[in-house]
């Protein structure tokens, strides 16, 4: 599904270069669910937003579904976000100003969908997470585990076949990030590619397969 | 995508509510400041450009430079227009118009004094668009002694009755006058302004063929795209043509000799669109507007308006790191650079809609204040101008797009990644800029404060000016010539009155509406320096009277017989014809008008210069000769000034005569000289203090968020033993370095451009030190005042709640 060919990243820290991924190479499979483990600063978020497009390299080769995305347009970059890749935050993420709902209903209106599909999208997600009675609240209204739902219900509402989770539960109690990794198995088995960064062993077990980066480089 | 636009910048506005009410008020007062101020430049610019053949109408005008006495005056001889007709086939028409005092109307038991009437030609019509609502413009006028009224003239004499055909009596000149054509008004963006427009055809003056007497005002109506200048400049011809032999009776000179003397003489051309703004003619019809004050409130709107745009960008880039985060996830669900920029557009047009409405409301509230001090008839009226609305739509939109743009692109342009690390931190260059903007509206303020205060000083200066006559306590009666030779004996009994020092009858006075008359002449029989000068015709009370002073010589006096031929000059005078202190014993003689009469009088005395004309200008050559004119002038002893009018009026209305009894004050008189300057002052000072006002509301706006920034380094600074003092300092000394580098800008661009200002007039205040030092430090005291309240918050919080808080 996605190729990493030679990855350099690296921030300049006066004459010296900084790196942060050294010569990372990957390939992840259509249905793989991948747990990126390593220190704290090994480069575990810089891969995940190389992946994401959120960032570039500064050497290598990526190509997404067969198509090389290294310096394509904005526009274009968007039009893949909207189309195959969803976002999860350890922060969370959602947008303070509008009710779970309209966070939810979001990705949707960039997708151009009709109000009345919008609705039955937003409320059949809803549904599925159990969290219909919290429609109408703000995201400072809910707890930290709930916020999270929000997050993954936003990123999957738009069917992408690739979600990328950076420490999904590292603002949640084992209890709340149980759920959540139960959660991604079950999309997993429903063939939604997932490649989520994490500290937890337990975690990394839901996976088919752990990448683990020391100083950025892949160890294993 | 607009109604989730719409949600969160509502949210957004109800959870900022004082960034919003800062955003919202400060917009609403910038573009209500402009707005008035666009009405105000739209109406002077608009003069005289309600004419069909605007751009094709000149006015001749007559310039002259006489033994270097400048005359321009705005009206000219009475033959000029028909010779111009004549003698140049481009001059498709020409027609005059001349001012016939204020003559008393009766029309049956009706009886009104009227300040408006004009003599005009009987094409009047067809070169100015004043349609005629009665009667046919081609015609109305072609008879003598015919009319055309407006129709507020009309009612008052006719009340709802059809007005053509009526029989108006001139009771000053004994003639009847009859209606013939009715205009609805004379617009009020025209130079003139008449109730009543009497034909020419039977005034006999505007058939002289005389080249020495003025007071027509002339237009020509040229042909389209026609370059006036080409006419301009064949107009020397028509002076030698016509004017010169005329020179040659009156002066005993030909005009080249006259020439060669160095003097100079010419009629030229003004367009009709720059009559409202050409200063410095004599005899125009009404004072003229100044484009200086249109350039000033213009450079105002453009800066009120740039101020509140500049909050509302200082306000959206500070509170960026709020939004920051929104930015970041919506890029990642899959928007777009341009869709985040719609959306803060979108915000900044709505939040400028609801300033706009607010704008309006102030907008009506203010007209009438404005009005009344720029003695304008302004109005907002959408349902009159329809254009108006689409304007002021337009231009809310634009006020929108002006202060929303930079916030857009600047937040739109988050990079994600770093947004949602949290490792966000606002660049160096916005703040910068934010610090450059500050700057710049501290710039302005402090420059409107300078020119607040030297405009204020100014108008105290003159206030305050010796003047070379002492102008309290003098009552003036100007309409006494209708006792006619009961004038002296009004006098007498005046001089009766213990409350009263001394009277004076003369016309002519140095303040206010005054009797004027300029005569040729000159010195010692030495006929090659003549030269024009304003004359008084007083009598020997005139001098002591006014407090005026003879440092030369002696007063006119009763006890010489001779002194209907002796003269008293003022101290320029005596200059100018190059006899300094030793002036009395000279001669002065002056030609009689032009019919080659000559006078030679000796002078007697000098008088020392006093202010005659407005301080706008200098003193000029002034001759005072012993004739008897009328008008009274009481030089008034104590306070009871109520007692003494009410027994002058008792004695007035005793004499019987149809004038009602009037008066003014001196002082009063010389004030209205100047009430153009005082309003003006008045005016720049509202305006400054809003300019002022809202750059202080952005000023507030950003030390709240600078305050709330920095809440976790205050908390550590207090936890550390930082005094509350020790942090207010620290929060507001960047704010008042940013006021100390607006101050670098504003003192000498302030200074220069109220230099400039004070230059048009000839007595003026030299720009001390001092207001600058005072601008400054009110600068900073309002800023220092309006940071504080935030910084004196923050500084008292409970370290705990605020590092808890991060
Ligand atoms: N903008 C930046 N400038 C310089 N160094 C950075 C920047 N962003 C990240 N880094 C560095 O890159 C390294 C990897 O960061 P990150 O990918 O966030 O690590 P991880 O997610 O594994 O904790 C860290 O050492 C961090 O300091
Ligand atoms: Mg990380």
């Amino acid at each position: 599904m996605l190729e990493l060919k030679n990855i350099f990243r690296w921030y300049n820290s006066g004459v010296n270069r900084a790196f942060v991924l050294r010569d990372v190479s990957l390939n992840i499979e259509q249905g793989e669910f991948v747990s990126i483990m390593g220190p704290s600063g090994s480069g575990k978020s810089t891969l995940l937003h190389i992946l994401g497009m959120m960032d570039e390299p500064n050497e290598g080769e990526y190509s997404f579904l067969g198509e090389n995305v290294l310096k394509i347009k904005e526009k274009q970059r968007a039009e893949l976000y909207k189309k195959h890749i969803g976002f999860v935050f350890q922060a969370y993420h959602l947008i303070d100003e509008l009710t779970v709902y309209e966070n939810i209903e979001t990705p949707l209106l960039y997708h151009g969908i009709g109000s009345s599909e919008r609705k039955s999208m937003v409320a059949d997600i809803l549904d599925r997470f159990n969290i219909v009675g919290k429609k109408d609240l703000f995201p400072n209204q809910l707890s930290g585990g709930q916020q999270q739902l929000v997050g993954i219900a936003r990123a999957i509402i738009t069917k992408p076949n690739l979600i990328l989770a950076d420490e999904p539960t590292g603002n949640l109690n084992s209890k709340q990030g149980q759920e959540i990794m139960e959660l991604f198995k079950t999309l997993n088995d429903e063939g939604v590619t997932i490649i989520q960064v994490t500290h937890s062993e337990k975690n990394a077990t839901y996976g088919s397969r752990v990448i683990e980066l020391l100083d950025g480089r892949i160890e294993r | 995508m607009i109604q989730n636009y719409l949600k969160i910048a509502i949210r957004n506005l109800l959870r900022n509510k004082v960034f919003s009410a800062i955003n919202i008020v400060g917009l609403a007062l910038g573009i209500a400041t402009c707005l008035v101020i666009m009405l105000f430049v739209y109406d002077e610019l608009s003069y005289d450009r309600f004419n069909e053949k605007t751009d094709r109408i000149f006015r001749v005008v007559f310039k002259a430079s006489i033994n270097d006495g400048k005359i321009n005056e705005a009206n000219v001889m009475p033959p000029t227009a028909q010779v111009l007709k004549n003698d140049y086939p481009e001059v498709l028409a020409a027609t005059r118009l001349r001012t016939s005092g204020s003559p008393e109307i009766i029309y049956q038991n009706k009886k009104f004094k009227e300040h408006d009437f004009a003599s005009v030609d009987a094409n009047f019509f067809d070169v100015f668009t004043l349609p005629l609502l009665k009667g046919d413009a081609k015609t109305a006028l072609r008879e003598p002694n015919t009319a055309v009224i407006t129709q507020d003239f009309a009612k008052k004499y006719f009340g709802d009755e059809n007005p053509i055909g009526k029989v108006l009596f001139i009771k000053s000149w004994n003639e009847n006058y009859k209606v013939t054509g009715l205009i609805d008004k004379v617009p009020h963006n025209s130079h003139f302004h008449f109730d009543i427009f009497g034909s020419m055809a039977g005034v006999k003056d505007a058939q002289a063929a005389s080249w020495m007497t003025s007071g027509y005002f002339t237009y020509l109506v040229l042909p389209e795209d026609f370059d006036y200048k080409v006419l301009e400049a064949k107009l020397p011809q028509v002076i030698k043509k016509y004017m010169g032999p005329q020179i040659q009776t009156a002066m005993g000179m030909s005009l080249s000799q006259f020439l060669q003397k160095g003097n100079q003489l010419g009629l030229f051309l003004q367009p009709l669109t720059s009559i409202h703004f050409d200063e410095g003619f004599t005899g125009t019809l009404e004072p003229s507007g100044n484009i200086q004050y249109v350039y000033i409130f213009g450079a105002i709107a453009v800066f009120m308006l740039l101020i509140a745009c500049i909050n509302f960008m200082n306000l959206s880039t500070a509170g960026a790191s709020k939004r920051a985060k929104e930015v970041g996830v919506r890029k990642v669900l899959g928007s777009i650079k341009q869709d985040l920029i719609s959306q803060f557009l979108f915000e900044s047009i709505l939040l400028s809609v609801v300033a706009l409405l607010l704008s309006l409301m102030l907008v009506q509230l203010s007209l009438p204040v404005f009005n009344d001090l720029a003695e304008k008839d302004l109005q907002l009226d959408f349902l009159k101008n329809p254009l108006l609305l689409i304007a002021f739509l337009v231009f809310g939109l634009l006020v929108g797009v002006l202060a929303g743009s930079y916030p857009a692109f600047f937040l739109s342009s988050f990079n994600p990644v770093e947004v949602l690390k949290g490792k966000f931190k606002l660049a160096g260059k916005s703040i910068s800029l934010r610090s450059g903007l500050v700057v710049f509206q501290f710039f302005i303020s402090i420059a409107l404060i300078i020119g607040t205060t030297v405009v204020y000083q100014q108008i105290k200066f003159i206030q305050s000016k010796d003047l070379g006559y002492a102008k309290d306590q003098l009552l003036i009666m100007r309409n006494t010539w209708s006792l006619g030779k009961n004038e002296e004996v009004f006098r007498q009994q005046i001089l009766q009155d213990p409350r009263v020092l001394s009277v004076t009858s003369a016309g002519y006075l140095p303040a206010g509406p005054s009797d004027s008359n300029n005569s040729m002449g000159y010195p010692d029989s030495d006929e090659s320096q003549v030269m024009r000068t304003l004359e008084y015709k007083i009598d020997e009370q005139y001098i002591p009277t006014m407090g005026m002073k003879v440092i030369a010589g002696r007063n006119f006096s009763k006890d010489f017989a001779t002194d209907s031929t002796a003269m008293i000059i003022n101290e320029t005078a005596a200059k100018a014809f190059g006899w300094g202190k030793n002036a009395v014993g000279h001669t002065i003689t002056r030609l009689k008008n032009n019919d080659g009469l000559k006078v030679t009088y000796s002078i007697i005395g000098v008088v020392k210069d006093f202010h005659f004309k407005s301080l706008h200008e200098n003193i000029t050559p002034l001759l005072m000769v012993s004739e008897k004119t009328y008008g009274l002038t009481i030089k008034v002893k104590g306070k009871d000034v109520e007692g003494l009018l009410a027994s002058l009026k008792n004695q007035w209305q005793k004499f019987n005569v149809e004038e009602p009894f009037s008066y003014s004050f001196m002082d009063e008189l010389f004030e209205k000289t100047y009430q153009s300057e005082q309003k003006i002052s008045v005016i720049l000072s509202i305006f400054s203090g809003l300019t002022i006002f809202v750059a202080c509301l952005g000023l507030f706006g950003l030390a709240t968020f600078t305050a709330e920034q920095r809440t976790k380094e205050i908390g550590v600074r207090k936890v550390l033993g930082a005094s509350v003092s020790q942090i207010v300092t620290l929060l507001s000394k960047e704010f008042l370095k940013l006021v100390l580098i607006a101050c670098g800008f504003a003192f000498p661009i302030g200074y220069w451009l109220m230099n400039k200002w004070l230059q048009d007039f000839a007595y003026r205040i030299e720009i001390s030190a001092w207001i600058f030092v005072l601008a400054g430090i009110l600068a900073l005291f309002i800023a220092l005042l309006t940071i504080s309240y935030q910084a004196i918050k923050a500084a008292l919080a409970n370290p705990v709640t605020s590092l808890r808080t991060e």
